[in-house]
């Protein structure tokens, strides 16, 4: 026998599955004529296995070991080199080697398993391509790589992940009373439920709320949190130290920081226990504090090689949101209050979608119990092991498991009461990853109805199972540094006896403390209950990457911030800072904003952008609210003087207010709107508008914020308004559904007197809406909304069709000036050439106000936003798009409240809620319905 | 049996006045939870009254009739509806039996849903409640008779 041709058959061999045998090479001949259960002779049938042979003859002529060293044992391995030897020799030596009979079952058997085997290995995917290079050439489309909505349904995505862990968690540490009693002037009751709330102060529920400065409300906003108490271990007890967790959007934390500082009087610094050891990574960190959407994107990064460089010797201390060296815990001497910023202390994912209940199940395995027998002294986990001397500690771990369990039999999240909290203690979720990617699905006998999950969807998860050792800082700290690194668990995995077997650490095997929150989704409104439901995961530091990739290898997709926002568009939930104009971090928002938009404007050369100017759009890259606010009060002041029958005229204002209420023929009230329109046009010459409203203009600046406190900008959040409100929003009469809103005897009818008491409670205010569009169109940043003339709804309920109103074109006065300019400069240069680049350099008076001039863009202070167009302007919208949720577009917005109540009120009942939707580069009117979800 | 998802406005008509009857809204606010479901196989329909019925009824016919060269089709489905929905349900059934040529066949189970409400309170100091009401479902289950 030739050793190469033994290596050659051993090489086909290596990757077989045992029990597979190949129909050529040297068993070709017994195989291929009497395959009997992998082709062994039949003396040795009795007394050993199937794979056990091929195995043995496998490591026999790899081996290469000329004698036989023990011939009971081998028999079979012996045998087949006698007969290989023979088959070379010729045909006559492998007639003896015919099986005298065969088993049917065995033999079906083993061509079974092979059968398997064979269509697991080719059904299979083992190449690195894509997921849409699985596809048969003609169902592929150009379009895939980046638009998976292109993907057949069965490849997109369904769970979403996303990585929350730049959120900041301030921690309030004292008594309970205490705590309460300092934060009670920070929050209203009128905007929901507080701290206090019975639920949440328990430590079942998180809760969410909106922060404004001490006794400010309904001015001041600072911004909205979440928070959860930790749970208490002995009920009833007031005067033990509580501790509370307020998550806040970084942009926020400044402000509300300080604010709580205040009103808690923690101004004692506490000295920083833990000696900051990394002076090399400082710098980098501190640089990454000086832009906010840097910073996050800074952050994100740092936390995902936090988990990757897990080695021992480079702890990393600091984090991205402040100076290692300043102080991140205060103490108040009088209420013994101490405020910690847990800032990067802990990691926040956040799993949205049908399938997250699944992949946190597959995922998270919760964490073995040590027993007495098993060797703990090595261990470094001894917190845990201590905790697992204690029974009720192991009762209370083993009911949250069968909790947890429990899940996996909910499919959506958002069957589980909102703001439910579970604590586990969980294994490390690097040992049982998957080999490959891929997706899991819920499996359906989890799912059986059965009681216990009755009862967790009823009552939700009991207090005690809320408690996880996550909220102890000197465990978290302890399992923080005792992460086995990812190339030691490697190492180990490569060590491992059998390749790809699951790997037992025993003792060794990390546990960690995590806290599991569900997100409610969509809560408010009719529709889509429940929508973008899931869970938030919380880990201690330095374990982000080990949960992400696990996650992500069961089928979580990421998602960044811009899915973030598109999510909260969805769900029709404020995104934070952007639609929050009354808190400070709003206003800078918006400010950057404008700034952006506006760079971006100007980049484009004037033939190619358009000119906002004509389109009668006057403020296309930010929201004047304050003046917004200003002119429909002043707007419904002046109406209230004159009565309004008689339109009086003159002013323009009381003309449009006419052309509203009056209700003219079509023809009329056309001819009235361009008679305004061309009014308006001569009236808003710059000179004449700067003569006349300059003084008050220049002081409304909106984003100056600097006024007298009393004018600042309000939203209204006062729950009962709302409610009020949105009620008054639909069209109930005449509805067949108008009978379920009769009854609610708490519901005052839309009358001047009940709006009045509203606007009273609420000047200037601005109210947060949400609008569907009727038909056609998808509204963009800085839409428009206006209010429908009565001939708009004349149109509408003879064409159901009808698309909407077009503005008329405005005359662009800055367009001559421009070019004024223009010719000015030129002479200026042709008369004397050396002259001019000095001149340019110095920042002469006319330099400057070329500057300030952009082609197609309003220059100077706007004039009245309201009665700038045909259409009365109501508000502005904030985010829009058309919503692939619904399958129409969709906005969210500001109007004024006034303005609002204005409308409504002159509305007929029918159509009442409608409006007029215009986006900034357009001069075409959308319909759209206007709905308060409270 | 089958478990339904809420759809639309189809759940919930009759019970909404006893529960407001009895409870202040003033102190609180009704929330309704999603209804426990089974996860979905890919011959299960939910109806919804949102999306327009002859979508609904398209789908319905492509599964049954597979793709281009009939494959993938599936023998038999199952249409669930719930509340309001009952209703299109069994128009669905119904059209996709009448247009068959007599080569499907139904057969309607019905049952009954556990939907939980949830009450939000408006005041710190109460507790948030759960309500179970009761709503009725059909399951329909169209196949074919005569192999193809």
């Amino acid at each position: 026998m030739s050793n190469a041709k033994e290596r050659k058959h051993a090489k086909k061999m290596r990757n077989q599955p045992t029990n597979v045998t190949l129909s050529s090479g040297f068993v070709a001949d017994r195989g291929g004529k009497h395959p009997n259960g992998g082709g062994k002779p039949f003396q040795a049938q009795k007394h050993e296995p199937d794979s056990g042979t091929s195995r043995q003859r496998q490591t026999k002529m790899t081996q290469h070991s000329p004698p036989e060293p023990d011939v009971n044992e081998q028999s079979s391995s012996k045998v087949m080199f006698k007969k290989k030897g023979g088959w070379k020799a010729g045909p006559e030596g492998t007639s003896q080697e015919i099986p005298k009979y065969i088993t049917a079952s065995t033999f079906a058997q083993a061509r079974a398993a092979e059968i398997s085997a064979m269509l697991k290995a080719v059904t299979q995917k083992s190449s690195n391509s894509l997921v849409f290079q699985t596809l048969p050439r003609h169902m592929r489309r150009r379009a895939m790589s980046h638009n998976v909505k292109r993907l057949p349904r069965r490849l997109q995505e369904i769970a979403q992940k996303e990585d929350l862990s730049y959120y900041c968690c301030l921690e309030l540490k004292g008594k309970e009373e205490e705590i309460l009693k300092a934060l009670s002037p920070m929050c209203s009751i009128d905007t929901g439920l507080t701290f206090a709330a019975v639920h949440c102060l328990s430590g079942k529920r998180q809760g969410s709320l909106l922060l404004y400065r001490a006794n400010k409300y309904p001015r001041e906003m600072l911004g909205p949190v979440t928070f959860i108490w930790k749970s208490e271990r002995t009920s009833g007890d007031t005067s033990e130290s509580r501790q509370l967790w307020i998550w806040i959007h970084p942009t926020l934390k400044q402000d509300i920081l300080e604010e709580i500082k205040a009103v808690c009087q923690c101004m004692e610094p506490i000295k920083p226990t833990v000696c900051i050891q990394d002076p090399v990574l400082s710098p980098s960190q501190e640089k990454s504090q000086t832009e906010l959407p840097e910073e996050k994107i800074g952050k994100k990064r740092k936390r995902k090689d936090d988990g990757e460089d897990g080695k021992p010797i480079k702890k990393v201390i600091g984090d991205g949101t402040r100076d290692p060296y300043q102080p991140y815990s205060w103490i108040s001497p009088a209420t013994g209050i101490i405020i910690s910023d847990l800032t990067m202390e802990m990691n926040r994912f956040r799993l949205i979608g049908p399938l997250a209940h699944a992949i946190l199940t597959e995922t998270l395995k919760a964490a073995s119990v040590h027993t007495e027998g098993e060797d703990t002294e090595k261990t470094p986990h001894c917190w845990w092991v201590e905790t697992c001397r204690n029974p009720d500690s192991v009762s209370l771990h083993h009911r949250q498991e069968a909790i947890f369990e429990l899940l996996g039999g909910v499919t959506s999240p958002a069957e589980i009461p909102a703001g439910t909290v579970l604590g586990l203690t969980v294994g490390d979720p690097r040992i049982n990853l998957p080999q490959k990617r891929s997706k899991i699905l819920p499996s359906p006998e989890k799912c059986q109805d059965n009681e216990k999950v009755r009862q967790l969807l009823l009552e939700g998860v009991p207090v005690e199972c809320t408690h996880s050792f996550i909220w102890n800082q000197a465990i978290c700290k302890s399992v923080t540094e005792n992460k086995i690194s990812d190339q030691d668990l490697n190492r180990k995995r490569s060590e491992l006896l059998v390749p790809g077997s699951q790997l037992v650490l025993g003792p060794q095997e990390s546990k960690i403390p995590i806290l599991l929150i569900q997100q409610p989704g969509k809560v408010t409104g009719d529709d889509r209950r429940g929508w973008g439901s899931g869970w938030d995961v919380l880990l201690p530091r330095g374990w982000g990457m080990a949960f992400w990739i696990p996650f992500i290898y069961r089928g979580a997709r990421v998602g960044g911030l811009k899915e973030a926002i598109v999510h909260s568009q969805y769900k029709r939930s404020p995104h934070i800072p952007g639609d929050f104009p009354d808190c400070p971090a709003g206003i800078l928002f918006a400010e950057e904003q404008a700034k952006n938009l506006l760079e971006k404007y100007q980049r484009r050369p004037p033939a190619k952008r358009p000119n906002y100017v004509k389109l009668g759009t006057l403020a296309p890259f930010c929201c004047p609210w304050q003046q917004l606010t200003r002119d429909w009060e002043s707007r419904v002041q002046v109406q209230g003087e004159s009565p309004v029958a008689s339109c009086p005229g003159g002013e323009e204002t009381d003309l449009r207010r006419g052309e509203v209420l009056c209700a003219p023929t079509p023809e009329k009230s056309h001819q009235l709107s361009d008679e305004v329109g061309t009014s308006l046009d001569d009236s808003s010459e710059p000179e004449g508008v700067m003569d006349t409203e300059c003084p008050a203009q220049a002081e409304t600046g909106w984003v100056t914020g600097q006024d007298a406190p009393g004018s600042l900008l309000c939203v209204l959040r006062s729950r009962q308004s709302l409610k009020q409100l949105s009620a008054w929003c639909g069209p109930s009469v005449g509805d067949s559904r108008a009978p379920r809103r009769a009854p609610s005897r708490w519901q005052q009818e839309l009358t001047r007197e009940a709006c009045q008491a509203i606007l009273d409670c609420f000047p200037r205010a601005l109210v947060w809406v949400s609008l569907s569009l009727l038909r056609k169109g998808s509204p963009k940043l800085h839409t428009m909304i206006c209010v429908p003339t009565k001939e708009d709804f004349l149109q509408l309920s003879r064409d159901r069709l009808y698309s909407g109103p077009l503005e008329s074109k405005h005359s662009d006065p800055f367009k001559s000036q421009i070019r004024k300019q223009k010719e000015k400069k030129k002479i200026e240069k042709r008369q004397n050439p050396g002259h001019a680049v000095s001149k340019g350099l110095a920042g002469g008076d006319p330099a400057a106000e070329h500057q300030a001039l952009t082609l197609g863009l309003w220059s100077g202070p706007l004039p009245a936003v309201t009665s700038h167009c045909s259409r009365v302007l109501l508000g502005f919208v904030t985010q829009g798009d058309f919503s692939m949720a619904v399958g129409c577009g969709e906005a969210l917005g500001f109007v004024s409240l006034t303005g609002l109540l204005d409308m409504l009120l002159s509305q007929p009942a029918a159509e009442r809620g409608l409006v007029l939707l215009r986006s900034p580069a357009s001069l075409q009117y959308r319909f759209a319905r206007i709905a308060i979800e409270v | 049996m089958l478990l339904i998802r809420a759809h639309s406005m189809a759940e919930n008509r009759e019970p909404r006045g006893a529960v407001e009857a009895e409870l202040d809204p003033v102190e609180y606010t009704l929330r309704k939870r999603l209804p426990h479901r089974l996860p979905r196989r890919p011959n299960d329909i939910y109806v919804n009254m949102k999306t327009d019925f002859k979508a609904q009824l398209a789908r319905c016919q492509k599964l049954l009739d597979g793709g281009a060269r009939g494959q993938n089709s599936c023998t038999e489905i199952y249409i669930h509806g719930l509340g309001l929905a009952i209703n299109r349900a069994i128009n669905i059934a119904l059209q996709l039996q009448a247009g068959s040529f007599g080569s499907l066949q139904v057969a309607a189970n019905t049952s009954t849903v556990e939907l939980v409400d949830e009450l939000e309170p408006e005041t710190d100091t109460r507790e948030p409640l759960t309500r179970i009401r009761n709503n009725s479902a059909i399951h329909i289950r169209v196949f074919r008779v005569t192999p193809k």
